[in-house]
């Protein structure tokens, strides 16, 4: 039961932290490797926000999104635009670019992991499993957001103009979707999720300059076993991969938490390299 | 082969000019040298695979780090010597070259980097976990035995080392085999359909790759003397092994060494100015503005500014700087 | 030329540079210039130099201090070491390197032979190292108690507190996956039941890059054990503030190194209330006797950054330099056989209201501990044994409460609070 309970709360939390990440990769097909980054500039600025001057919480939370979206876009046209087709390319500068980024947060913040409050504070017991208040917020915010992207990428027009640049960018340029703008738009979106998300997994764990590494690699694990392009496959592993790291914890040796994920992408990259859900292989 | 004399000419520059540097130059700057020997080793190894095959390896770390492991754990913990711990490091560096291989035969692109840098993580995590007395689990290990000590000897022996691999490399890459290899980067399709077996050439440029990784890892752990999972499996040491083979000049042998030294010094020489942080980040921002700028690295903004150099003291002179040009790429 | 006319040669080179250009002594410090470990020692070096300066320096010349940022990364404290030691050829190291960064360039101390002070890094691997190459490691001094006298020291509090005063009877051990974590849990492990009567119910290894401690605490819960010995030396913020927002209903002690620092209540925003954590000497929360005091006055008025508090690893950096200094003084200079000589000697005891309250020297070389019958040449002197007379204790428990403020509960001689657990847990 607890491991129930756990593993729903965390699974919806990587859920939301990989959505930001399977956007970019379904409509652009690069790999955001700053996508940690994301996460950790939305802990850091509603840390300075919200905890340091002061501002309200749903404020910090509304500014760290805006941060974010603003960071996506800028690295959409300073960094991937100028770099057009070139994946490698793409991946390589976003790795530096996040290595920058985690530089300048030691500059400003320092090296000392920080923590943040939770977004709402308090604790229920759940059949013997302690849930806090702001996990469960967390988990609810994450659905809310999923459930109103799919809404927003299924039946509006920027969102179908969306898909149709995920499957096809010629086919949709022809037929008069402006690749360029969805991709822009994406970029801006995945921005602000990745920042809402890491306000949410630093209210959770913390603030650290080292902080991108894992949710960039639940979000990779999350969009290669899932498969690219779609979001309901993202969602299901989310939750393969919660439960798993849950289970693993409660029941074999929590030092091997980790392990477990980084096989099951082993596995599903050589077995079946599509992903689960994913309609089509990566070129 | 298709040697020319000048390839004799400026490898013999180039090896006449790494023998004369410790007479020239302070003990602490060979010390930053030698630490670019290795840097230039490992990125090498990096184009070897990924540079010319472009299967792009986000794992490498993870071969250097069974290398340097292996020698390690075998010198310090069995008292094997490290004449036969080194060369057993590098066979098992092989053997992780193959695993590493298995999923380049059904995937590639950005899958197949991913899945290197799973690679990665996974050894990290099991490295702190399984069998920590021989690990030394996440403190690592020090008093590792040293192949030399004081700067000049640790000096020569990276400098060899470096030499030997870049030169070997080179020739290698300039039989067919190394076209064969560049040639799957542009288009693995068009190999296949021209009879030739991909696979093998994969595995040629996999193992050969793990070779090098294996034989640099070992040889650095024998130089540092001490080893931790943290310094190892690290996204920022992938960075910097990527970073020095691209910012010098991917599918080129000298680029990496170049994109090595480059890089070693200007984090080295930032340090009396920023002792702290910041240096990091405006090491960082160099690094990215230069590949945005030139992504085929600093070698093509040498051939580039040879090239103008030579077409505007004479502009008749085409073939001079047609071959200029040859020279630079040629290398 | 044989390795060991080189190193001869090597020495003789640098010592005659070190004479033909020397206006000035040249202190190395080593380690991270953006964490509070590190900032602490480099510091309390600065402040004990300036003082040495101020007062006509040493060997009739001024000290000059020169920095090199390690990152917290174990080859750049390698790259870092060797700047200190070729490039700007230093005559002493003062180091605030964590354990892998100090086990990585230990082979180049060995190697360079520059007398090396380390002022955070416990690991008693490396008193170990000592104990079995005495020449090769000689130049190496740790002024801090080495881990295995912290852990001895702890089962005491464990007997006096925690079984007689609170009543506890079992423990579930929550250990961080590190060397020193498997050092301390073995040693806590082996010496609880029978010393203390308290029995060890479970013991959980978890991952140092864990950020979800839901799961373990609920495992721990299960075990039925009356409180949680936690053992995290690297990353411990996350665990100690989960603990606080699951309000996990059973006491937490034990090794928690985010909760030295006087930032520690405000880096977790406050949950941190009812956390208590071993610390080595001094502490937050501690006593102090005057000299300190006025070193942590100079510190205040002069560095405006955080730490605002000096860790205990700044005191001992301020007293080390010192130390290092008057041992060259003697010897004449930092000649490893001579200077080695008189750094073992050098003793300084401070009191407090006529008390011995906190000791800067060393263990003789062969000298052997009583209570845990080995030896620690070159590890700090400490004094395991009511009434510590002898010299400051390896460790003390500090406990920070729901207000904000920490106090020292253990040993009785330092305490200025009381041991207690968070409200929600009931006693």
């Amino acid at each position: 039961m607890q491991i129930i309970i756990q593993g729903l709360l965390l699974s919806g939390l990587y859920a939301l932290i990989a959505m930001g990440f399977t956007l970019i990769f379904s409509v652009g097909r690069v790999l955001n490797l700053a996508y940690g980054a994301y996460l950790m500039i939305g802990g850091y600025v509603y840390f300075t926000f919200s905890q340091t001057l002061g501002v309200p919480k749903l404020a910090g939370l509304l500014l760290a999104a805006m941060v974010g979206c603003i960071v996506g876009l800028l690295k959409y046209r300073l960094l991937v635009k100028p770099l057009k087709g070139n994946h490698v390319a793409v991946e390589i500068s976003t790795l530096i670019l996040a290595v920058v980024i985690q530089a300048a947060v030691v500059f400003i913040y320092g090296d000392s992991s920080k923590i943040l409050l939770p977004i709402i504070p308090g604790v229920v017991q759940v059949a013997g499993a302690s849930v806090t208040y702001n996990l469960l917020a967390a988990t609810i915010g994450s659905w809310v957001i999923l459930i109103g992207l799919f809404w927003f990428v299924r039946k509006t027009h920027m969102g179908r103009a969306m898909q149709a640049v995920s499957m096809d960018t010629k086919g949709a340029a022809i037929s008069g979707v402006d690749p360029d703008k969805i991709n822009m738009v994406t970029w801006g979106i995945s921005g602000a999720l990745g920042a809402t998300a890491g306000v949410f997994f630093a209210s959770y764990t913390q603030l650290s300059p080292s902080m991108w590494v894992a949710p960039l690699i639940i979000a990779v694990a999350v969009v290669i076993v899932g498969g690219i392009g779609s979001i309901i496959g993202a969602l299901i592993v989310a939750h393969i991969i919660g439960f798993m790291e849950v289970t693993a914890v409660a029941l074999i040796a929590p030092e091997l938490r980790g392990v477990f994920t980084m096989l099951l992408i082993i596995t599903v990259l050589i077995i079946r390299p599509q992903g689960l859900f994913g309609r089509e292989e990566l070129q | 082969m298709n040697l020319r004399w000048y390839h004799f000419a400026l490898w013999a520059l180039f090896i006449l000019v790494m023998a004369l540097i410790p007479e020239l130059v302070s003990k602490g700057t060979l010390r930053i040298i030698i630490f670019a020997n290795f840097l230039a080793i490992f990125a090498i190894s990096w184009d070897v695979l990924s540079g010319r095959t472009g299967y792009i390896s986000f794992g490498h770390p993870f071969l250097i780090g069974i290398g340097a492991y292996t020698s390690a754990i075998l010198t310090k913990r069995f008292d094997v010597p490290i004449e036969y711990a080194i060369p057993a490091a590098v066979l098992m560096t092989m053997v992780g070259g193959i695993i590493v291989f298995l999923p380049a035969l059904r995937i590639k692109g950005s899958y197949f980097a991913l899945v290197t840098l799973a690679f990665m993580e996974l050894i990290y995590q099991l490295v702190q976990v399984v069998r920590p007395d021989l690990t030394g689990g996440t403190r690592g290990m020090s008093g590792i035995e040293t192949l030399t000590r004081g700067a000049v000897n640790g000096y020569y022996l990276s400098a060899s080392l470096m030499v030997v691999v870049a030169l070997s490399m080179w020739l290698l890459m300039r039989t067919q085999l190394g076209t064969a290899l560049s040639a799957i980067g542009m288009n693995e399709e068009s190999v296949r359909g021209s009879g030739l077996s991909t696979t093998r050439l994969k595995l040629f440029a996999f193992l050969t790759s793990a070779f090098v990784a294996g034989l640099g890892g070992a040889f650095y752990v024998h130089y540092l003397g001490s080893i931790a999972p943290r310094a190892l499996f690290d996204i920022n040491f992938l960075f910097t092994i990527i970073v020095a083979a691209l910012i010098g000049g991917a599918s080129t042998i000298i680029g990496p060494v170049i994109g090595a030294f480059f890089l070693t010094f200007l984090l080295e020489y930032l340090r009396p100015y920023l002792p702290g942080a910041e240096r990091y980040f405006i090491y960082g921002m160099i690094a990215l503005v230069l590949y945005m700028y030139e992504p085929k690295g600093l070698i093509q903004l040498f051939s580039n500014a040879w090239n103008s150099l030579f077409s505007r003291r004479e502009s008749a002179g085409n073939q001079n700087s047609d071959q200029a040009g040859k020279q630079s790429d040629a290398l | 030329m044989s390795i060991r006319t080189s190193t001869i040669l090597a020495a003789m080179a640098s010592a005659m540079i070190a004479s033909a250009a020397s206006a000035e002594i040249k202190v190395g410090f080593i380690g991270s210039l953006s964490s509070d470990t590190g900032l602490s020692t480099l510091r309390g070096a600065e402040i004990a130099i300036e003082e040495l300066n101020a007062d006509g320096g040493v060997l009739g010349q001024q000290i000059v201090l020169v920095k090199a940022d390690t990152a917290e990364d174990p080859t750049e404290g390698v790259k870092a070491y060797e700047y200190l030691a070729e490039s700007e050829e230093v005559d002493f190291i003062i180091s605030g390197s964590i354990d892998d960064v100090s086990l990585g360039w230990l082979p180049r101390m060995q190697e360079f032979q520059i007398p090396t002070l380390d002022t955070w890094t416990s690991y008693v691997g490396i008193i170990d190292m000592i104990v079995e190459d005495y020449e090769t490691m000689k130049p190496y001094f740790m002024n801090i108690a080495s881990d295995e006298a912290l852990a001895t020291l702890y089962i005491d509090f464990g007997k006096d507190v925690l079984r007689e005063k609170m009543g506890w009877k079992s423990v579930v051990i929550l250990q961080e996956d590190t060397a020193f974590g498997g050092a301390i849990n073995g040693l806590v492990t082996d010496a609880l039941a029978p010393n203390a009567g308290i029995e060890v119910v479970d013991t959980i290894v978890y991952d140092i890059t864990t950020n979800d401690f839901a799961p373990l605490f609920s495992r721990a819960q299960d075990s039925g054990a009356d409180f949680i010995y936690l053992i995290s030396s690297v990353n411990s913020q996350v665990v100690s503030s989960q603990y606080v927002k699951l309000q996990v209903p059973m006491g937490m002690t034990g090794v928690n190194v985010a909760a030295l620092g006087q930032e520690f209540w405000e880096d977790t925003g406050g949950a941190a209330g009812g956390i208590s954590t071993l610390s080595p000497v001094p502490s937050v929360g501690f006593k102090l006797d005057p000299v300190s005091q006025a070193f942590v006055d100079t510190y205040q008025a002069k560095y405006k950054s955080r730490p605002v508090m000096p860790h205990f690893n700044g005191f001992n950096a301020y007293h080390g330099v010192k130390q290092a200094m008057a041992a060259a003084e003697e010897a004449g200079g930092f000649n490893n056989t001579s200077w080695v000589t008189a750094m073992e000697k050098q003793d300084i005891t401070l009191k407090l209201d006529g008390e011995t309250w906190l000791r800067y020297a060393f263990w003789g070389n062969d000298e052997i501990e009583p209570r845990t019958g080995r030896t620690y040449p070159h590890n700090a002197r400490f004094d395991i044994t009511e009434p510590y007379n002898e010299a400051s204790p390896s460790m003390v428990v500090i406990q920070w409460y729901e207000d904000g403020t920490s106090a020292v509960v253990y040993p009785d001689k330092y305490k200025t609070g009381e041991f207690t657990v968070p409200s929600w847990v009931k006693k």
